[in-house]
């Protein structure tokens, strides 16, 4: 018996290793974990400033990714609801940093003028924005549509990742009577509460990645 | 013979007349919704409809080269196709059945979805209300989202307007087009999966699939199971397939079971399959959020048992036990009740209320005793079905045993409980707490074998739900079953209906033994299926034993000592009887009967519709009595065979006397839990099987057959 289970304890062993290293990337991928510290980032923002995660220590910090021509971050920026929130949660003192990981050539992708025109046309009003073209903030995150939505506590620990709301669709009456997993947990946080939901499927479409350089 | 000519010549007429009224055999194809990604259409399979019928559409989308849309789980991005139907004439719609996805790496990212052109079908069914004459309006708001690597929303409505005629006229070429979409649709596997962690990741276990299948992938049908982009690791382990998943970052899971598709090569053939795996349920508890939304997307399911709701289910649960009561197997106990209440109808209001309320009791513990069993075996892994104890063979010799001597005690060979006073005093005033209750214990554990229609598919439901709301289907089919005797014993009006008491009854108990000798027989029958010749001779000897038992018994009361080693005695008879029966009443291997049907097996399924034979099986038992009225009047008649003959369909049977777990999983995969179960299956690779009702009439099989053989015009109003 006891040599059984140390066998199969041995090919456990040996398949995971293996699958290690076949989803390499795949794990690298998905390397953001809740109740994990967030994965330091390092990226110029649309004022070509260079913004790290570590110097928003000790405040609650939220990622959005974003794509401003993906038909569901259309959909949250047209009815001003994306706007609505990054609003909502500055006045709480929480720090909304929009993410573009386009590629240069891919949809979506916009240098640090247009992201700030874009910001002004649609009134939003993110602390900052992130440009990411080689992707390699959302790598770290495994981040997979936009938008995806990323909430870090003020200990830095990842407190919540996955979808903006309840309903994934991008038609615009979804948006009536939506609920919203970010104010949601936001406010659980607020509370000193564990976040009931902290971890939902994103919905909306691919983040646009760059190759693996 | 002239009765097919008539509707032979019927429907030449139809035809003539559709080819003279104009727009009446047009409209198999809608118009075309168009974007330069898609051009969606909706496809008939009918030029006219028949009331009363189910006929296949299917949304078709003609996807631009490089460009996808999603499948039912659309994987890391995306969102699948959805259909919002408006059908006039109280018509109504299906859900889509899926294709088997393919997936469609965006780097890093997977989706799930389909390129190309794709025929989504879905099932209309006609009400048989529907007006001759008058028109079937479909009208299918279809939105989808097709991506290249951008995704573009798309919708369209689709409308097809077609007339409803005596018989339906199929569009021949729409018709071939849907029928292989449907060929292609993933077949059910005919194995039940097993998922549980494995360290950070999940094992998903799979039995039964080819050791020759290469390129193994599942497709979960809940985007929150797997990280769809992760590799997929096959490796075999006691000869069944287990593939290692990567949890998804959202990882939740509803229920206790998981449901997909499966595709794979086989020979150089891509093969698809659904399934189900029922999940560990410690890993089902550490699921990382409480209250998981119902997953909003699942394979259609073609079963009675598979859409039901927790209130439907109730409902037909409450009227199975109804109907129960009328069943062969439970006549005669309640004969018995019913008698006892004919002797209280000169006692006390609140005596004959305690008697009804006790029999309620017995009737409440052994449902919920058993229902529990069922459920706790369930989630033990063992696939047992409702039934399931008559599956033992010395369980149903003692029920043969308890049978014979219910019937010799009505006869008055001899007497339970004090000395023979009056006419049945024993069963009416000493008999009375505990004979009432036991008498709901009996009046269950005969009524199991007979599946009442309705039941069906409620305990099928009820099997597969969370425990609580099982037990709670189970507890409304036993107040259903209990309603008649309590409802009497309850109603004063109804008890004084009842005739005294009086010479009449005395011979009405005698009568009643019969009914009991008769369940006696067919127990020892059942037996002689289940154990062959030694188990009709164990049965045998337990009756022998029991009658010498309950004489030495009765010849030896109030004797001091004699009376003491006549128990002794007694005991040791019994015990050896007991030994003996169970030495003796070993299952045998079932196997097929009866010249002209082959044992079923889900091979044997697949390999006759790939040589294009119909293909009918029945799930049975030998102790089933509701299947075996339907072999009687149904399926053994000539017109049946004749029809079956004539149109090569292949009749397998699938034997559930005994223990069978292949064929308790093919059971639960049309979400049953017991037999009858009539699936025909057309000719065909991967066609999707009809479920016939419960009640079979040999019209009914008839037509199901013409239907399977693809001899498609079915006449109204039959």
């Amino acid at each position: 018996m006891k040599a059984h289970l140390t066998r199969q304890t041995f090919i456990a062993g040996l398949a995971l290793a293996g699958f290690s290293l076949a989803a390499a990337p795949a794990l690298a991928q998905s390397a953001a974990r809740i109740g994990a510290p967030a994965p330091a980032f390092e990226a110029v923002d649309a004022d070509g400033k260079i913004r790290k995660l570590s110097e928003f220590a000790g405040k609650t910090v939220i990622l959005e990714w974003t794509n401003h021509d993906c038909p569901y971050v259309r959909k949250h920026y047209n009815s001003a609801t994306m706007q609505t929130l990054q609003k909502d949660m500055a006045r709480e003192g929480i720090v909304w940093l929009s993410v573009i990981s386009s590629p240069v050539g891919e949809q979506g992708h916009v240098d640090g003028a247009k992201a700030n025109e874009l910001t002004k046309s649609r009134n939003a009003a993110p602390a900052a924005i992130l440009l990411d073209p080689n992707s390699k903030v959302a790598r770290a995150y495994g981040a997979t549509t936009t938008p995806h939505m990323y909430i870090i506590d003020g200990k830095g620990t990842l407190a919540y990742m996955g979808a903006i709301d309840d309903k994934p669709a991008a038609s615009a009456a979804s948006i009536e009577g939506a609920k919203s997993y970010v104010r949601q947990a936001v406010a659980e946080l607020k509370a000193g509460k564990p976040v009931s939901e902290p971890s939902t499927k994103a919905y909306g479409c691919a983040v646009k990645y760059a190759p693996v350089s | 013979m002239a009765y097919p000519l008539t509707r032979q010549l019927w429907r030449q007429a139809l035809l003539v007349l559709a080819l003279l009224a104009p727009g009446l055999a047009q409209a198999a194809e809608s118009a075309a919704v168009t974007s330069p990604r898609v051009t969606a259409t909706l496809l008939s399979s009918r030029d006219a409809v028949a009331p009363g019928e189910r006929f296949q559409v299917a949304l078709v989308q003609k996807i631009a080269p490089g460009w996808h849309t999603y499948w039912a789980n659309p994987g890391d991005s995306g969102e699948p196709t959805r259909i919002a139907w408006t059908l006039s004439q109280g018509a109504t719609a299906g859900e889509i059945q899926w294709p088997a996805p393919k997936a469609i790496p965006v780097e890093p990212l997977v989706n799930f979805g389909f390129e190309g052109t794709v025929l989504l079908p879905v099932e209309i069914a006609v009400p048989p209300e529907a007006k001759i004459g008058e028109r079937l309006t479909l009208q299918a708001a279809a939105t989808w989202l097709v991506c290249e690597k951008i995704c573009i929303p798309e919708e369209g409505t689709l409308t097809l307007d077609l007339p409803v005629a005596p018989a339906a006229i199929v569009a021949e070429a729409a018709q071939s087009r849907i029928e292989a979409a449907r060929a292609a649709l993933p077949a059910p596997a005919g194995f039940r999966g097993r998922l549980a962690a494995e360290g950070e990741a999940l094992a998903l276990t799979l039995p039964g699939l080819p050791a020759a299948a290469t390129e193994l992938r599942v497709f979960p049908l809940s985007d929150t199971l797997i990280d769809h982009a992760a590799a997929q690791e096959v490796r075999t382990s006691d000869g069944a397939t287990v593939v290692r998943l990567a949890r998804s970052s959202a990882f939740k899971i509803a229920g206790g079971e998981i449901a997909g598709v499966l595709t794979y090569r086989e020979g150089g053939l891509s093969r698809a399959l659904t399934f189900a795996a029922d999940v560990e349920p410690a890993l089902a508890g550490a699921a990382s959020a409480p209250a998981a939304p119902p997953a909003t997307v699942r394979i259609p399911l073609p079963a009675e048992g598979a859409d039901l709701t927790l209130w439907a289910a109730l409902l037909f649960a409450f009227a199975g036990g109804l109907i129960l009561n009328l069943m062969p197997c439970v006549l005669p106990v309640l004969f018995i009740k019913a008698l006892g209440f004919a002797q209280l109808a000169q006692a006390s209001r609140a005596q004959v209320r305690e008697q009804g309320l006790l029999f309620l009791a017995g009737v409440l513990v052994t449902f919920m005793a058993l229902a529990a069993m069922v459920i706790a075996l369930g989630a033990l892994g063992t696939s047992v079905g409702w039934g399931f104890q008559l599956q033992s063979p010395p369980l149903v010799i003692a029920l043969a045993v308890v049978m014979t001597l219910i019937g010799l005690n009505l006869l008055g060979a001899f007497e339970i409980g004090t000395s023979a006073a009056g006419v049945g005093h024993g069963l009416a005033s000493r008999g009375g707490r505990l004979g009432a209750f036991m008498t709901g214990v009996l009046a269950v554990v005969v009524a199991t074998p007979c599946t009442a229609p309705f039941m069906g598919a409620a305990i099928g439901y009820a099997v597969t739900q969370p425990p609580l709301l099982g037990l709670s289907v189970f507890l409304s089919l036993a107040l259903g079953f209990a309603l008649p005797v309590v409802a009497l014993s309850f109603a004063p009006g109804l008890l004084r209906l009842l005739p005294k008491p009086g010479r009449w009854m005395l011979i009405l108990k005698q009568a009643f033994a019969f009914p009991m000798f008769a369940t006696a027989i067919w127990l020892i029958w059942v037996a002689s299926v289940q154990a062959g010749p030694g188990g009709v001779l164990a049965a045998l000897v337990a009756v022998l034993a029991a009658g010498f038992v309950v004489w030495l018994v009765g010849v030896t009361r109030g004797s001091g000592r004699g009376r003491l080693a006549s128990s002794l005695v007694a005991v040791l008879v019994a015990c050896g009887a007991g030994w003996f029966v169970v030495q003796s009443a070993v299952p045998e291997v079932a196997q097929a009967r009866a010249g002209d049907t082959q044992a079923w097996s889900p091979e044997r399924v697949v390999a006759l519709q790939a040589e294009g034979r119909p293909v009918f099986v029945n799930f049975t038992a030998a102790w089933c009595i509701t299947c075996l009225a339907n072999e009687r009047v149904a399926l053994s008649r000539q017109e049946v065979k004749d029809a079956f003959a004539e149109l090569k369909v292949v009749y397998l049977k699938a034997d559930w006397t005994n223990r069978d777990s292949r064929i308790a999983f093919a059971l639960a995969e049309q979400g049953r839990a017991g037999v009858p179960l009539y699936l025909f299956y057309p000719g065909g690779k991967g066609g999707q099987p009809e479920i016939l009702p419960q009640l079979l009439t040999p019209d009914m099989v008839v037509s199901a057959a013409r239907r399977a053989a693809g001899k498609e015009v079915r006449t109204a109003g039959r």
